[in-house]
């Protein structure tokens, strides 16, 4: 059948044309392309209706060949649960205008008990769903009925899903679903297509969304490129700009004619104690934006971000703080300008931070960086660089994640229950477990029917039991608690915050509450709040009177440079003595590199520098591999273990995304001669399992994993408390089995995800061996250098208070430029 | 002792607290998988102390038996009748719900709330007033966090020595630990291995 001469595709044009609209080319292709039975992935910029491109390929299909009985055609997969509200009211305007008859249905965390209901009753045509909800969904009993007219899945924003647990979930429901499916309806054929941003590995993520070799496939990719306009909020001369620091509050007065002349403008930070400062300080520098501005991030109680978003979108609101809660989402019409504050540590964030902004066809998208130390000019100057040559980050997709398969095996033995082998098989297909060995299965099959392999003793042990060759979960109370536990993600102890008088503000950590006494005052959500009490579980308090307060510092993990923008920032390095620099960014940082140049050097892309100064703190050694703090930690643990080696010596450490620094009371053991070896890449394993304690790490990771497999309860602040006489911690399962179970494979699972993600071994291997392919350069400089700064002010971060920081950080650059105006010799040594 | 235990050897007596028998089992019977064989590991230990020092009492200082009757209690029954001559005391802990009988069966002298031994109390959750006794408590699982080079830590469980009360480490391995703010001064005694240090 051609396309263009059938019914629907013709009824669905005829409508486009009544609005006005063409079809985008990747648009028509995708029908085309699903028309002829594909599945696949389909790539284009934000603002452009990849929605329409998957969704009226499905509509077109119906059209052509309606089916008689009500049921759900389309399984809609989306990571957030703000994306599904306004889906489903573009898809119902569609179907509306298009005459169609079908109802466009929401399931999330959010759904009420009633809709849910309702929906049980009378499928939706459409639903759609968070990986979560889909697993609760085969958590119920009689699931297969819910698919009997579907034909496509689509899992919306994949590169995001991907990249963590919850894309091994939605991998996994994909194929019980598809399982179910052809079980029921042998001749039908099931497509599944994903949509993605632009990512470096498109083929590879449609390999994982799609691993079945009997469907046909390929990547639709949209030929339009987005228009962005990326600029550096530039301060007057580069002696505004601290060496040092993570705020940027300099530059902030510079951030008021642009939030003034853009209609509503999204602002960007890193982290949520960063979003909530600038909060203060942008409402101390201009009181008229009171009102105007709001603050939004993962903390802050769902009604009010609900409220924000919406204000967001009838643009009651001038500027609104965010973290990466924004970054993903809804397309807000009114924001046409973004701008990032500090290091978005990676090309793929930042143009995706972009595309918040000028969100129709042919806008402009426009985004500003504000750097908040002087050398994130060069960062800025490297990010323009790399979105113009498309130098984008890989995704890399999550494999053998044991702990979400065994939580995936209970969901269905609570469910309908499971046959072993055909699972096997279904589980097998999925890409996260295509490695899996048989012995694997097997010991993950122990693992819920009798505790754990036969070698160790597991009485009495009761959870997934066999009945008439299916496996299944009896008990009323374990199923129950499993299904409050379904999810991946897994939060910090958090409590949640509320006024006296009733409302809720949002959350903050519970080692925070722990720290602070009544009385005392903290902000969250802007509010300067003073603490009153913890009450059942609940932090209670009121307005405070006091204009500022201490902001609670959330747990969450810092982010690491991508490799990706750690090479393109190396390469701009080249360019920092440039008379006549392309960038006014590296126009206007070039002073500070000729200072790093008298005092030392500056590392051109195939140099790798090696400062050694001594003050009156000790010997310090420097390095820059440009590596992200997480492979510099390690890195330096390594480097120090090398080093004590030789001669035994003890270091304190401090990292940044830039380099390292080792810090020592005694004199460093090596000479010029023998730095090549001291990053070799040779026995690099076994150096590193010797030198940082792998242990530690792999407990750390075992928190996770301990809850998502079931075996420890998170407290669900007033929802749900863990039975009393369950309660346990995931340290001490790490040390029982570890002592009592040593071939557990979720202990297996801790440690290879702490070599793999958290000491990033392979990409650690690289950057040594690009190392011993540079030209060392080792430089004795009198003080601390402009690179150096940095690293030494983020080692003081942890231990100071802010105030306390500010001031050490005037002091330090005043000694260091004291010491360099006395022109003292300098010593550099190259070879 | 590293043993996790106090010997008070004037009275010939073994104090040790927060043994949570059966608890393992308890967790397994809820369907989360914990090895039988730490429970038989706790046994085995306070069968060691008990052949080497060969005290007159052993006396618990709260949670013998964690919530429920079950193999792993069974297992202890049969445990306890290795010691005919043994005096088995218990302060009753929060998780000690055991009926009358079946203490009795197990030949072990059940005190409601407290011991007093002057010029101790033996107690289980740690008072908050004070008087002349010096109480000794368990409940809380202390533990110490010593930290190394290069951000590395590790926890210890430890003893608690304050001015007015001494908590005890948890004598069960299958138990976690809880940090405590020191109060006018106390000393804690973290427990490494086969020593016990005082840090």
């Amino acid at each position: 059948m051609i396309l263009e001469k059938s019914k629907g595709y013709k009824h669905v044009m005829k409508w486009l044309r009544s609005q006005r609209k063409k079809p985008f080319g990747f648009q028509s292709e995708t029908w085309q392309y699903y028309a002829e039975g594909y599945s696949g992935l389909v790539n284009a910029p934000t603002g452009f209706g990849k929605t329409f491109s998957v969704f009226l390929a499905v509509v077109i299909d119906e059209l052509n060949e309606p089916g008689g009985k009500h049921g759900t055609r389309l399984l809609w997969i989306t990571p957030l649960r703000s994306l599904a509200k306004d889906l489903a009211r573009a898809m119902t305007t569609a179907c509306l205008e298009l005459g169609l008859d079908w109802h466009i249905g929401v399931r999330n965390g959010d759904t009420s008990s009633s809709e849910k209901i309702k929906q049980k009753k009378q499928m939706p045509e459409v639903l759609i769903i968070t990986p979560e909800s889909m697993h609760i969904l085969l958590a119920q009993k009689n699931t297969s009925g819910y698919f009997d007219e579907l034909k496509c899945i689509v899992a919306d924003e994949w590169h995001e899903l991907m990249g963590s647990k919850r894309g091994v979930m939605a991998e996994l429901a994909i194929s019980r679903i598809k399982a179910l499916v052809t079980g029921h309806h042998p001749e039908r054929l099931l497509r599944i297509w994903g949509i993605s941003a632009t990512i470096g590995n498109m083929e590879q993520a449609m390999q994982v969304l799609v691993p079945y070799p009997e469907l046909l496939k390929t990547i639709v990719i949209a030929d339009i490129q987005k228009k962005i306009e990326i600029r550096s909020i530039l301060p007057d001369h580069i002696d505004m700009l601290p060496w040092a620091g993570h705020l940027g509050h300099k530059l902030a007065h510079k951030l008021l004619p642009i939030i003034a002349k853009s209609k509503t403008t999204l602002i960007f930070c890193n982290t949520r104690g960063q979003a909530e400062l600038w909060y203060q300080n942008l409402l101390k520098l201009d009181e008229g934006l009171a009102g105007q501005l709001a603050i939004h991030h993962g903390s802050i109680d769902f009604e009010l971000r609900n409220w924000i978003e919406d204000a967001i979108h009838t643009g009651a609101l001038k500027a609104v703080i965010s973290t990466s809660s924004l970054d993903l989402g809804v397309d807000f019409k009114p924001v046409d300008t973004v701008v990032q504050i500090g290091s978005p540590k990676g090309v793929a964030r930042f143009l995706q931070r972009a595309g918040r902004s000028g969100h129709s066809p042919f806008e402009t998208s426009r985004i500003y960086f504000l750097p908040t130390h002087a050398l994130e000019l060069v960062e800025a100057a490297a990010i323009k660089e790399a979105a113009k040559h498309n130098q984008i980050e890989s995704r890399e997709p999550v494999v053998m994640a044991f702990d979400t398969l065994i939580q995936y095996m209970v969901t269905l033995a609570v469910g309908d229950g499971f046959e072993k082998e055909a699972l096997y098989q279904q589980v097998k297909s999925t890409h996260a477990f295509s490695e899996m060995e048989p012995s694997e299965w097997e010991w993950l099959m122990q693992f819920i029917t009798t505790g754990g392999d036969s070698l160790t003793a597991y009485t009495e042990f009761s959870k997934v039991e066999k009945e008439d060759g299916l496996y299944k979960v009896k008990s009323r109370q374990i199923a129950m608690r499993h299904r409050l536990h379904i999810g991946t993600i897994v939060s910090d102890a958090m409590l949640k915050v509320k006024f006296l008088t009733g409302g809720y503000i949002g959350m903050v950590e519970e080692s925070f509450i722990a720290k602070i006494k009544p009385g005392s005052s903290f902000t969250l959500a802007g509010r300067v709040l003073e603490f009153i009490m913890v009450k059942d579980m609940m932090v209670m308090v009121r307005i405070s009177k006091l204009k500022t307060a201490l902001s609670p510092s959330w747990l969450g993990g810092r982010m690491s440079l991508s490799a990706n923008l750690g090479a393109v920032l190396r390469f701009k390095y080249n360019q920092a003595l440039d008379r006549h620099p392309q960038d006014e960014e590296m126009a206007l940082i070039r002073p500070l590199f000729e200072r790093q140049a008298k005092v030392s050097h500056v590392p051109s892309a195939d140099e790798f520098l090696i400062e050694m100064i001594q003050t009156r703190d000790g010997y310090h050694l420097f390095a820059y591999p440009f590596e992200g703090r997480q492979v510099h930690e390690i890195m330096a643990a390594l480097i120090a273990y090398r080093l004590g080696r030789v001669k035994p010596i003890s270091f304190s450490i401090a990292m940044n995304d830039y380099g390292f620094e080792l810090l020592s009371e005694k004199p460093i053991p090596v000479s010029e001669e023998e730095m090549k070896s001291l990053f070799s890449p040779e026995n690099l394993g076994e150096d590193i399992v010797a030198s940082i304690n792998a242990t530690e790490m792999a407990r750390r990771k075992f928190r996770d994993i301990a809850c998502i497999s079931g075996l420890v309860f998170q407290g669900y602040p007033g929802k749900y408390v863990a039975n009393k006489h369950l309660q346990s911690s995931a340290a001490l399962f790490f040390n029982v089995f570890s002592d009592y179970d040593k071939h557990n494979l979720l202990l297996r699972q801790a440690y290879d995800e702490a070599f793999y993600q958290q000491i990033e071994e392979p990409r650690l291997a690289a950057a040594l061996h690009r190392i011993q392919l540079s030209k060392i350069v080792v430089v004795y400089a009198e003080s601390y250098t402009p690179l150096c700064f940095p690293i030494k002010v983020d080692s003081l971060r942890e231990q100071m208070s802010t105030e306390e920081l500010g001031e050490r950080i005037l002091r330090m650059t005043a000694e260091a430029e004291k010491k360099s105006q006395k022109g003292k010799r300098k010593n550099k040594h190259d070879y | 002792m590293p043993g996790r235990a106090i010997y008070w050897p004037h009275k010939k007596m073994l104090i040790i607290s927060d043994l949570h028998t059966g608890k393992a089992a308890h967790f397994r019977k809820s369907g989360i998988p914990v090895p039988a064989t730490i429970a038989t590991d706790d046994l085995e230990r306070l069968s060691e102390l008990i052949e080497t020092i060969i005290p007159d009492v052993l006396l618990i200082t709260g949670d013998l038996v964690h919530f429920e009757l079950n193999t792993e209690v069974a297992l202890f029954h049969q445990w306890r009748k290795k010691y005919p001559s043994l005096k088995l005391k218990l302060i009753k802990g929060n998780h000690d719900l055991l009926k009358p009988a079946d203490y009795l069966a197990m030949d072990i002298e059940v005190y409601e709330t407290e011991y007093l031994c002057f010029p101790f109390r033996f107690i289980h959750e740690p008072p908050k007033q004070h008087d002349e006794y010096y109480n000794i408590s368990g409940h809380i699982h202390p533990g110490v966090t010593l930290y190394g080079r290069s951000r590395q830590r590790i926890h210890l469980p430890c003893f608690y020595f304050g001015e007015h009360t001494a908590i005890l480490p948890a004598f069960s391995k299958f138990t976690g630990l809880s940090r405590i703010p020191a109060v006018n001064g106390g000393t804690y005694y973290a427990i490494a291995s086969d020593r016990v240090i005082q840090v």
